[in-house]
């Protein structure tokens, strides 16, 4: 049996958040350790406000944790960089920039030339359905649209992790099932490491390989680890969906 | 962003700003004493502190205490702005709700509107001379022109839902303009309060600087005249000071209706 | 018998007179037509000030329209003090623009700077803060002491104008950018001067363009009060003149043509904008 290799994780991460000078101490997560294996697709599930979009952020490096380390293929992680995709709730792309603008920045700010890069870029276009939008601003596109292009420009940069946090949060949800199909469907051909991470369980069950969810109150840890071995695609209302749902809905205290 | 950055401001944050204005000012001293700038053009800080001390008293060589040339200024600016208040907004929120109001008004609020306030300097002296009642045109035909764009925008971004729900309850045009229009207006007219006073200040200096015979403008032009740039100076700063001070005032009257209006329960 | 019409917000509502017959219906409406009152308004406008410049005890004081037109036309064709109409115009301007360029070229890149830095924010607000509440205006008489009467004091005047709000809005347009963009282009692998030029400048730009639309508007008005105190060209120059050898017609002819200048510039800038910002900035929630 070939052991997959572990691409990131997290050892024993708490953050500490310091306000006023360092008066206010607020924690915010609390020894949380978390393995994620190569290509696999893993869902970090929990309420609002229970730290865990600071935790995608330290995996990012865009945070520092306060105690314990994220290792990215076995190195730590001490600053944001290309390595990792990073695709935001609020889409927060370049306002200034056309589509194909934002999606080769990666690539731009790392010196490939521009032939190279517009290449590059077209192609990740084309990956996440944008096709024919490519001089269009992110303020003529909806928020679905928005989102593809913010998975593109991450993608662009061939990183060995993707992280979303809450990426369909703003989305209405019939836009949300069909981005939740698209993410599939995009996963499906050019797999990557994801951790993924939402406060919708429907959404876990659909997207995840594994799902880690965190207690629902600050600071946050891992509640419970769930193996999602059904069959992609998958259907909400198979009856191993539902139940798996029900499952996970049952051992957590939330109210979703 | 990261908690990193928000360190404690390091120590020299704090002391920076104060070596900065004691130092502008031990420069300017500094340059007037050294005669590295020739007192003809410019005098020292320590003179303008001493002529602010002695015009506190002495009406020479200008005619009048700097208390009423400050004063004059004021009643003449305030005058005008009060005015344009009264004038300006009833207008702006008129038009902004009746037709007839807009229709008659607006070909003659854009006439006045792209003139440049101080354009009106000279129109006004030559209608009403330099005394008070010029001065006061100037200051409210400038005034007038924020008051009633603030107040017509102000009426225009009322919910059109609050307003269909009243004709639906067979409220007159003028009870809806009344209960719902005027009070969704308020906030974008006290928005406009400051700019409106900002512009009749600056406006009345200009206009007293090109012909007056009192007040604050007067006294920075008497500065030139006689060559004692410690008046101008003197003049100058009382601009500053006055303008900052009235503009301080406003915003704490606003502050207070603006809560009084919230705890009313005025419906938004 | 009561009818339906449109309201205002579009909604079918009851007409609340019943009884109108056609024709008076037709005034009514005539009467509520927008463009009709304009009409009627500019006309009657017209009508009320040739009255008034003719028939009334303010006749010296009012000019008529008519003679204000006439009197902008032989200012094109005479000279006024060594100037026709244009050459005043183009005084006043050639003045906005140096001055413009000057207190834009200082103050947006201390604006940024200060932005950026703490430090120097630390060691020129506090001197600026002093200075901020002193209207431009109000230097004209040091101006005038230091430079004369000629082209320099004016100028030095237009730049502290446009310098104010050239230096805030460019100030406020780098401190208010959405932090959430640094994160997305650090996460693409840009350092520090990368992330100054494709973050930093563009996003502030939109706040820095508009901060030089209000700067040229304030130059303009400082122009023309530094012609009015002292000047010997220009259309400030030309309405002083205008109120000092009682030529009612010059000073208004000489407002017209200020209220139309301005009007252009503004207009101009707003269609450049429409240009060179393309983009559509959406605040941060």
């Amino acid at each position: 049996m070939i052991v997959d290799s572990i691409k990131i994780e997290c050892r024993q991460v708490s953050k500490i958040f310091k306000q006023r000078g360092g008066s206010v101490q607020i924690p915010v997560l609390k020894d949380i350790s978390i393995s994620v294996l190569e290509k696999e697709f893993l869902v970090i599930v929990g309420p609002g406000q229970c730290g865990k979009s600071t935790l995608l952020r330290i995996m990012a490096g865009l945070e520092t944790p306060t105690t314990g380390r994220v290792l990215l293929d076995g190195k730590e992680v001490t600053g944001p960089g290309p390595d990792r995709g990073l695709v935001f709730q609020k889409y927060t792309l370049f306002p200034w920039k056309t589509v194909m603008g934002n999606v080769e920045m990666g690539p731009k700010l790392a010196g490939m030339p521009r032939k190279k890069r517009r290449d590059l870029s077209q192609r990740y276009i084309s990956l996440v359905g944008l096709e024919g939008f490519e001089n269009a601003y992110p303020h003529e596109l909806s928020g679905g649209m928005k989102q593809r292009v913010g998975i593109a420009r991450a993608y662009a940069n061939d990183p060995k992790v993707m992280l979303l946090d809450e990426p369909f949060g703003q989305l209405d949800a019939q836009t949300r099932y069909l981005m939740e199909q698209e993410t599939t469907r995009i996963w499906a051909s050019e797999k990557k490491t994801v951790v993924f991470v939402t406060n919708n369980i429907d959404e876990a069950v659909y997207l995840g390989d594994r799902i880690v969810t965190l207690e629902g109150k600050l600071p946050g840890s891992t509640a419970n680890v769930y193996d999602v071995n059904l069959p992609r695609p998958r259907e909400h209302t198979d009856i191993e969906f539902l139940e798996l749902r029900h499952r996970i809905t049952e051992e957590t205290a939330l109210l979703l | 962003m990261s908690d990193e950055t928000k360190l404690k401001d390091p120590l020299s944050l704090k002391i920076i700003p104060w070596v900065s204005i004691i130092g502008f000012f031990l420069l300017w001293e500094l340059l007037v004493r050294t005669g590295l700038v020739p007192h003809v053009l410019l005098a020292s800080p320590s003179e303008v502190g001493r002529l602010f001390i002695d015009k506190l008293t002495n009406p020479h060589p200008d005619g009048s205490l700097l208390m009423t040339h400050a004063a004059i200024s004021l009643a003449e600016a305030l005058l005008g702005y009060g005015l344009a208040l009264l004038i300006g907004i009833p207008l702006g929120l008129l038009m902004g709700w009746f037709v007839v109001a807009e229709g008659l008004a607006r070909p003659l609020f854009e006439m006045i509107r792209p003139i440049p306030p101080v354009a009106w300097i000279p129109l006004a002296i030559f209608w009403f001379g330099i005394g008070l009642t010029g001065k006061v045109f100037i200051i409210w035909a400038c005034a007038v022109v924020p008051c009633v764009i603030n107040a017509y925008t102000g009426v225009r971004m009322s919910n059109p839902t609050l307003i269909q729900m009243a004709r639906t309850y067979g409220a007159s045009d003028w009870q809806i303009f009344m209960k719902i229009c005027v009070p969704s207006a308020l906030p974008m007219v006290f928005g406009g309060l400051q700019i409106a006073l900002a512009l009749a200040w600056t406006t009345l200096v200009a206009a007293e600087l090109i012909a007056a015979d009192a007040g604050l403008g007067f006294l920075i032009t008497m500065g030139r005249r006689l060559l004692r740039p410690d008046m101008i100076v003197l003049g100058m700063l009382m601009v500053g000071l006055t303008g900052y001070i009235i503009g301080v005032i406003i915003d704490r009257i606003e502050r207070k209706l603006t809560a009084g209006l919230e705890r009313g329960g005025v419906s938004s | 018998m009561s009818s339906l019409v449109e309201s205002r917000e579009g909604a079918l509502v009851e007409d609340k007179m019943p009884t109108m017959d056609t024709h008076r219906g037709f005034v009514i409406k005539l009467l509520h037509n927008k463009r009709f009152l304009y009409l009627i308004s500019i006309v009657g406008f017209l009508l009320l000030w040739e009255w008034a410049a003719l028939y009334t005890s303010y006749a010296e004081y009012m000019p008529t329209p008519w003679e204000v037109l006439k009197e902008l036309v032989r200012v094109t064709q005479k000279k006024l003090a060594g100037k026709d109409l244009w050459g005043h115009m183009w005084a006043s301007i050639r003045r906005v623009l140096i001055g413009f360029a000057l207190g834009s070229a200082i103050g947006v890149p201390l604006g940024l700077l200060m932005a950026l830095s703490r430090h120097i924010n630390a060691l020129v607000k506090p001197v600026f803060d002093l200075f901020k509440p002193m209207p431009p205006i109000s230097w004209i008489s040091l101006s005038i002491l230091w430079f004369g009467i000629g082209e320099q004091s004016k100028i030095f005047i237009i730049v502290i104008g446009a310098l104010v709000p050239a230096l805030i809005n460019s100030y406020n347009g780098i401190r208010l950018v959405d932090p959430g963009l640094y994160d997305a282009i650090r996460m693409l692998g840009a350092n520090r001067r990368q992330q100054l030029i494709h973050v930093t400048l563009p996003a502030g730009f939109p706040a820095l363009f508009a901060g030089l639309q209000i700067a040229l508007s304030v130059a303009w008005g400082c122009v023309l009060a530094a012609e009015l105190v002292g000047a010997r060209s220009g259309l400030g120059f030309m309405i002083i003149l205008g109120m000092n050898t009682s030529r009612p017609a010059l000073i208004v002819g000489g407002m017209v043509v200020i209220a139309i200048t301005a009007f252009l510039i503004t207009y101009t800038l707003s269609k450049v904008e429409n240009v060179v910002c393309p983009w559509k900035v959406e605040l941060p929630q």
